[in-house]
């Protein structure tokens, strides 16, 4: 009797899960996401009539932004041991435009192979960390790419004392990579169109890769040209600092950094993309943070619309500052160039010439100067 | 003395039959937590589909798009052989592993116990060390500061054909093919059968007779017999190749990464300490008056360890052991802070290049399980061959 009792459970229970189990997966679309559908409201709505993220940062008061630590100049912990970087600067926009305080920043630290995951699950609302802009990660990784707020490539560090001049000379070589990255995939890539034999090291942290690069360990280091620079105004005079090194200037492929939100929430992904794109309309402008209050009585009514002030109206009625249902306050572009900075200086300041990096605008140039920084008509 | 009536049976109704009850009760928990089960699934796959995940594991059959070191998988192959290369890596630092962390642990155990008192406490200081460190430092260790510095391939130690050490990989002679290794390999199951067979018979003429058998020496004998006429007779298909050191590598032999390297010596360092302890606690649980027993019968300390001793110690160490061997195992998932593409670390790179999240860990956690009850698998057979009769 027991040993049938105990079979009949298993049955019912087995088979009550795999029925279960068996509807839910395999992506039948009952549940699928469709937007509630209300915008032009201040109210922000997100999917499937919950709140969008946009109401919640505001409830709770902090941005939880998701960050790197490794890399000198974009996300790093600097010496007063708070995080500073290109990265950390453009939080503190989204902050200042979202919230009015550009200090109310929750930093998470995140890995190459975490920060997707990070993402999804809720745990950062905005991923800012040198992500490169892809479709697989558009379509797959749940990810929605904003304005691209660095425009990047990929190339190739060498010992200045190794003889290699160009990628071909890597044949038969250990190449040393961070692991879960773009870098990693466009190495294989380049590498197996020019036939060049090679053999990755793919470490998921600096740390690793650093020594195993110093010991000899691999001969070469591919990343971001960014990246490379930072470690090499970075690398120890104890091992011949920065003159010890060499970026060679093959360009292996297009990086395009920029913040990256959830799929699914078009309000939390509008205001974002509009607190960091009224940075470079800033610049286009000319304000920045030592003029931002002078500008507020500028007679130009770009000006007065981006600092979301009223436009002077000649017989006395009433004049409305500029809103664009964006659901972040009409003065966000006050808040953010005051307390950070228009894109120029945000960019001279932790990447610049003057900065240890010591990188040119180049692409990061405005559209105006010939470079690829061009902000949308914010009317 | 009269017998009394026997009562009438009589039904119990349903709703307060005990074992009816019971049975209920039991169906009702099942229910509820099959329930439960379903509304986590469906919550994940609902929220997966809102934020335009794929569900389901289609994503094993996309082009992988990263390379392995120290493999012929090519990047254009699936995630799913790639978590195949990532299955036999695991295994081939976890086997290995085992082996040695069980040889290193045995006789450290033995160790212990000495009369030397230097041995002694040598094992001790061993045994100390490596229990109390935990083990993602021991490898990292071993990786940050031994294995890498090892002198870089321009200044790599070379003994002439035999062996090249760097920090780029120990490499040693092995064995090529060269020729047709088919028939070696019926040659071999050959001998592999007639070594069966062999000891088999000497197994029983011991049995019969009561002289030493000596199986071990006969089988090994006999198998190593037809292995060598087997070998020369298919034209020597396997030929000794000689490392020799390249500009960036070494050619030619086998070599060992660095990080395959730091990984299994880390790993089977930490673990044999902890067989140690096991083993010394096991010969120590052996009654004592066995030993008094085989004193008084005369038998010397070589022999009573090997005759009395240790063979109620394995006993009685077989399930704590086992349970080192998974433990060994899962270990293996550290790999991935010195960049060794053993499973866990190619789970991790599939996520952060367009796997799912969800499905990614639950096939890994599925595929270590799988390992676990293989080795479980083989532990306790060995242990039920072992358990004394009559003994649960």
């Amino acid at each position: 009797m027991s040993v049938f009792k105990g079979l009949a459970l298993c049955v019912v229970f087995s088979a009550v899960l795999l029925f279960g189990v068996g509807c839910s997966i395999g992506g039948d679309d009952d549940d699928g996401g469709e937007a509630a559908g209300d915008t032009g409201q201040t109210e922000a709505t997100g999917q499937e009539g919950g709140a969008s993220l946009l109401q919640e940062v505001q409830n709770r008061g902090t941005l939880r932004c998701g960050v790197n630590d490794a890399v000198p100049g974009f996300g790093f912990i600097g010496e007063a041991g708070e995080p500073e970087g290109f990265d950390i600067d453009f939080c503190r926009v989204v902050a200042a435009a979202v919230l009015g305080d550009s200090e109310a920043v929750e930093y998470t630290v995140l890995s190459a192979e975490q920060r997707f995951t990070a993402l999804q699950s809720g745990e950062v609302d905005v991923l800012i960390r040198n992500t490169t802009w892809t479709s697989s990660r558009d379509g797959t990784e749940g990810a929605r790419f904003l304005h691209t707020t660095f425009y990047d490539q990929q190339r190739m560090m060498v010992p200045a004392d190794s003889g290699v001049r160009s990628l071909e000379d890597l044949d038969g070589e250990t190449i040393c990579v961070l692991s879960g990255t773009t870098t990693e995939l466009n190495l294989e890539t380049v590498f197996q169109a020019r036939g060049i034999d090679y053999e990755p090291l793919a470490a998921e942290e600096t740390e690793v890769l650093q020594p195993a690069f110093i010991e000899g360990r691999c001969g070469a280091w591919t990343s971001d040209a960014s990246q490379l620079a930072g470690i090499r105004s970075n690398w120890p005079q104890g091992q011949g600092g920065p003159e010890a090194l060499v970026i060679l200037d093959e360009i292996m492929s297009k990086e395009p950094l920029g913040p990256v939100v959830r799929d699914g929430d078009d309000d939390w992904a509008d205001a974002v993309n509009w607190a960091v794109i009224s940075t470079v309309a800033a610049e286009e402008l000319g304000i920045d943070s030592t003029n931002v209050q002078q500008m507020l009585d500028s007679e130009d009514p770009e000006v007065l619309r981006l600092l979301g002030q009223p436009a002077p109206v000649e017989a006395g009625g009433e004049a409305e500052a500029f809103d664009a249902g964006l659901g972040l306050p009409a003065d966000f572009a006050v808040q953010v160039i005051e307390q950070v900075g228009n894109y120029g200086e945000i960019y001279e300041r932790n990447v610049g010439p003057d900065s240890p990096l010591e990188l040119e605008r180049g692409l990061n140039a405005l559209w105006t100067d010939g470079g690829l920084q061009y902000a949308p008509p914010y009317r | 003395m009269t017998t009394a009536t026997p009562m009438p049976t009589r039904r119990t109704p349903l709703w307060r039959n005990v074992r009816v009850l019971r049975f209920v009760l039991q169906v009702v928990f099942l229910v509820g937590v099959a329930g439960l089960l379903l509304y986590l699934v469906d919550n994940v796959v609902g929220n997966l589909e809102r934020l335009g995940i794929p569900t389901g594991f289609d994503y094993l059959d996309q082009p992988a798009g990263f390379a392995i070191p120290d493999s012929d998988f090519s990047s254009a192959q699936s995630l799913g052989d790639a978590l195949i290369v990532g299955v036999q890596n695991t295994l081939k630092v976890s086997l290995i592993g085992i082996v040695l962390a069980t040889i290193i642990g045995v006789l450290v155990g033995v160790a212990r116990l000495s009369s030397n008192w230097l041995v002694r406490k040598s094992a001790a200081l061993y045994v100390e060390t490596f229990r109390n460190i935990p083990v993602l430092v021991i490898i990292l260790f071993w990786y940050l500061g031994v294995v890498l510095r090892l002198p870089p391939i321009g200044e790599a130690v070379e003994i002439p054909d035999l062996l090249v050490i760097s920090n780029r990989g120990i490499a040693i002679p092995w064995f090529d093919k060269v020729g047709e290794g088919f028939a070696f390999g019926l040659v071999a199951l050959v001998g592999l059968a007639a070594a069966v067979l062999v000891w088999i018979w000497r197994t029983r003429r011991f049995d019969r007779t009561g002289a030493p058998h000596r199986r071990m020496l006969w089988a090994g004998g006999v198998l190593l017999a037809i292995l060598a006429v087997g070998f020369f007779a298919a034209g020597s298909p396997w030929a000794l190749e000689f490392p020799e050191r390249g500009e960036r590598s070494t050619t030619g032999g086998f070599r060992l990464s660095p990080e395959y390297a730091a990984l299994l010596i880390g790993l089977a360092l930490y673990t044999a300490s902890h067989i140690a302890e096991i083993v010394r606690g096991s010969i120590l649980a052996v009654p004592g008056g066995q030993s008094e027993a085989a004193n008084a019968v005369g038998l010397s300390g070589w022999q009573r360890l090997r005759h009395v001793v240790l063979p109620q110690a394995f006993r009685i160490s077989v399930p704590p052991i086992a349970n080192q061997y998974l433990n060994l195992m899962k270990n293996s998932s550290l790999g991935i802070a010195i960049s060794y593409y053993e499973l866990t670390k190619i789970t991790r790179v599939s996520i952060a290049q367009q796997a799912p999240a969800v499905q990614a860990i639950l096939l890994l956690m599925g595929i270590y399980l799988l390992i676990s009850l293989s080795i479980a698998l083989v532990t306790n057979l060995v242990n039920r061959r072992l358990t004394v009769k009559g003994r649960r």
